[in-house]
């Protein structure tokens, strides 16, 4: 009897919530995918039309492909750095009964707060011509000059530093929540450390470490100013190109397409990931 | 010379009695390094910054020819910094009061009841946080623009269109982080209440709400963090004179890097951290996050 009632108080709890995703979301989103199939006019910007040549642009064109590509490949250098550094930093801080955890943990909590603009200041001032590195290497050996600046290297540094407390929060969590008389117990029974980590700790933190990474995967490909203050002008990822599209360009129907192209290359590898790990977290 | 390193190690650690096998120090060495370049990862830049804003010349050179914190002080002077902060802090704490009055709600719905198509809308509701940022600010200020010419009412730059924005990444952090902290709360606590005689009301606003502070407390950190530092959805949405204190200083430094917009990030950084260690005497923030 008490059904319909508590339908009502749930939907009134949870609607307005539901309406601004379907408003400035969903809705705003449709209206992107039928941007996309419009033709663009260098006199009238946009025409209105049924094509699919926006995308097949995108395929069709070698540059464009690359700079897929290219997202693709960084997004899975830095998650998998992520991955390897975030776990060990995640552990200590899990399984630290000193009181200076809090301190640990808000060292990693506090680089959330500064924005991504200033990491890429400080890897600026690291590695650009006349920055540390280069000054050291110039004053080691005269005349020679090794700016890193403007490299894939410097955009992979520069996203790790940006993802990896997101990564180590993650995994910390996850971590905390394995019981720790599990890895006692397999200590007692004689595993050495290895054998607890590979077989006791790892399929436990499987789940986390999936979380970690798909989060750390979709900001990667995500990145915006990174690349971009990094990487350089000739240095092309997905996202600055699609703002160029749209700011410098005034090309809507093509930017509209890059997005949905970048968005369908995300959701399906996570999609994958995703599936791949519950596989086999349910066959172990 | 890696096993004569490893040797060190080993010397110095023989004061713990468990290291027993060179096998399980190498392992460990390993690990340490891992660390230690995670650490250097995410702290270096940082320390760059300070160090960088603390120089006198305008331009960066190694070694500097000397130090100065006259930058700190030159700050006012440019006030395309102030007005960007202010931007930035007041659709920050627009976003986060809305989040919650928002996300709340929705978590209270989706952990506390039972009924058809929650697990839709629990997809639903977290699913602006895979799509990238990028792809939101083009499609909200596409549907922004086909409104501003079906009203003609100007919408671009405005509070409103940002706060709606942000409200669109803040409130499925605040879901997320509200439901976790739901699920491990006791719920026979709230049945006695009731059982005892309290409304629906009042069990949710002296029992549910107070159990969840901590996740509360959480949720508007995480929201006013995502808010504030969010440039890739913002660039979309920001109209000259409306800008947002990262894109502000994106675009200064895409155009130079000196030691002024390092202070300005030292002074924004500065803020923060304060507030943050005054948040954590309230709550433990290693508890919450």
């Amino acid at each position: 009897m008490s059904r319909r009632p508590q339908g009502l108080t749930a939907g009134m709890l949870i609607g307005p919530a539901t309406f601004l995703v379907l408003g400035a979301l969903v809705a705003p989103l449709a209206l992107l995918a039928r941007y996309s199939l419009n033709r663009y006019d260098r006199a009238n910007f946009m025409v209105e039309a049924l094509t699919p040549e926006n995308y097949l642009r995108f395929l069709d064109d070698p540059f464009y492909t690359g700079v897929l590509w290219t997202t693709l490949s960084i997004a899975l250098v830095t998650t998998t750095l992520c991955l390897l550094l975030g776990f060990p930093i995640a552990y200590r801080l899990a399984r630290s009964q000193s009181r200076w955890k809090s301190v640990g943990v808000l060292l990693v909590i506090l680089p959330l707060f500064i924005g991504s603009t200033v990491r890429a200041l400080g890897w600026m001032g690291v590695l650009g011509r006349g920055g540390l590195v280069d000054s050291v290497v110039g004053a080691v050996s005269p005349g020679s000059s090794f700016p890193l600046l403007y490299t894939s290297f410097a955009v992979v540094v520069g996203i790790l530093s940006i993802n990896l407390p997101y990564m180590v929060l993650t995994l910390q969590s996850v971590i905390e929540g394995i019981d720790s008389r599990i890895e006692e117990a397999a200590d007692s029974l004689g595993a050495d450390p290895s054998r607890r980590f590979w077989h006791v700790v790892l399929p436990l933190a499987l789940p986390g470490l999936a979380t970690g990474g798909v989060l750390v995967f979709i900001l990667a490909m995500n990145a915006y100013a990174t690349p971009l203050l990094l990487g350089g002008a000739r240095f092309q990822m997905m996202a600055p190109m699609l703002f160029r599209e749209y700011a410098v360009n005034n090309n809507w129907p093509f930017a509209a397409a890059i997005a949905f192209i970048l968005m369908i290359t995300t959701l399906t590898l996570t999609a994958v990931s995703s599936a791949f790990v519950q596989r086999r977290y349910k066959a172990a | 010379m890696a096993s004569m390193a490893t040797a060190e190690r080993i010397g110095k650690a023989a004061a713990a009695p468990r290291v027993a096998h060179a096998r399980v120090s190498v392992a460990g060495v390993l690990v340490w390094a891992l660390i230690v370049t995670g650490i250097l990862a995410m702290a270096v830049p940082l320390v760059m910054t300070a160090y960088i804003s603390f120089f006198r010349d305008a331009v960066v050179v190694f070694p500097p020819s000397g130090y100065s914190s006259s930058w700190y002080t030159r700050i006012m002077e440019f006030p395309r910094f102030g007005d960007a902060l202010g931007t930035s802090l007041r659709i920050a704490a627009m976003a986060t009061l809305g989040s919650l009055a928002l996300g709340i709600p929705a978590s209270l719905a989706l952990v506390r009841y039972r009924f058809i198509g929650r697990g839709v809308l629990n997809v639903l509701l977290l699913s602006p946080l895979t799509v990238p940022g990028v792809v939101i600010g083009l499609s909200v200020y596409v549907a922004v623009v086909e409104t501003e010419i079906a009203t003609e009412f100007p919408l671009i730059g405005s509070d409103i269109v940002l706060v709606l924005a942000h409200l669109l990444i803040t409130v499925p952090w605040v879901v997320r982080l509200c439901v976790a902290n739901l699920v491990g709360l006791d719920r026979s606590i709230e049945e006695a209440a009731a059982n005892l005689g309290a409304r629906p009301w009042s069990v949710l606003w002296r029992v549910t709400l107070p159990m969840m502070r901590q996740g509360i407390v959480a949720a508007a950190l995480f929201a006013f963090i995502v808010s504030f530092e969010n440039i890739e959805m913002t660039l979309f949405l920001i109209a000259p004179g409306q800008t947002t204190l990262p894109i502000s200083i994106l675009q200064y430094l895409e155009y130079k890097v000196d030691p002024l917009v390092a202070a300005v990030v030292m002074v924004q950084t500065l803020v923060i951290a304060s507030l943050l260690l005054l948040l954590d005497r309230y709550v433990k923030l290693s508890r919450i996050v």
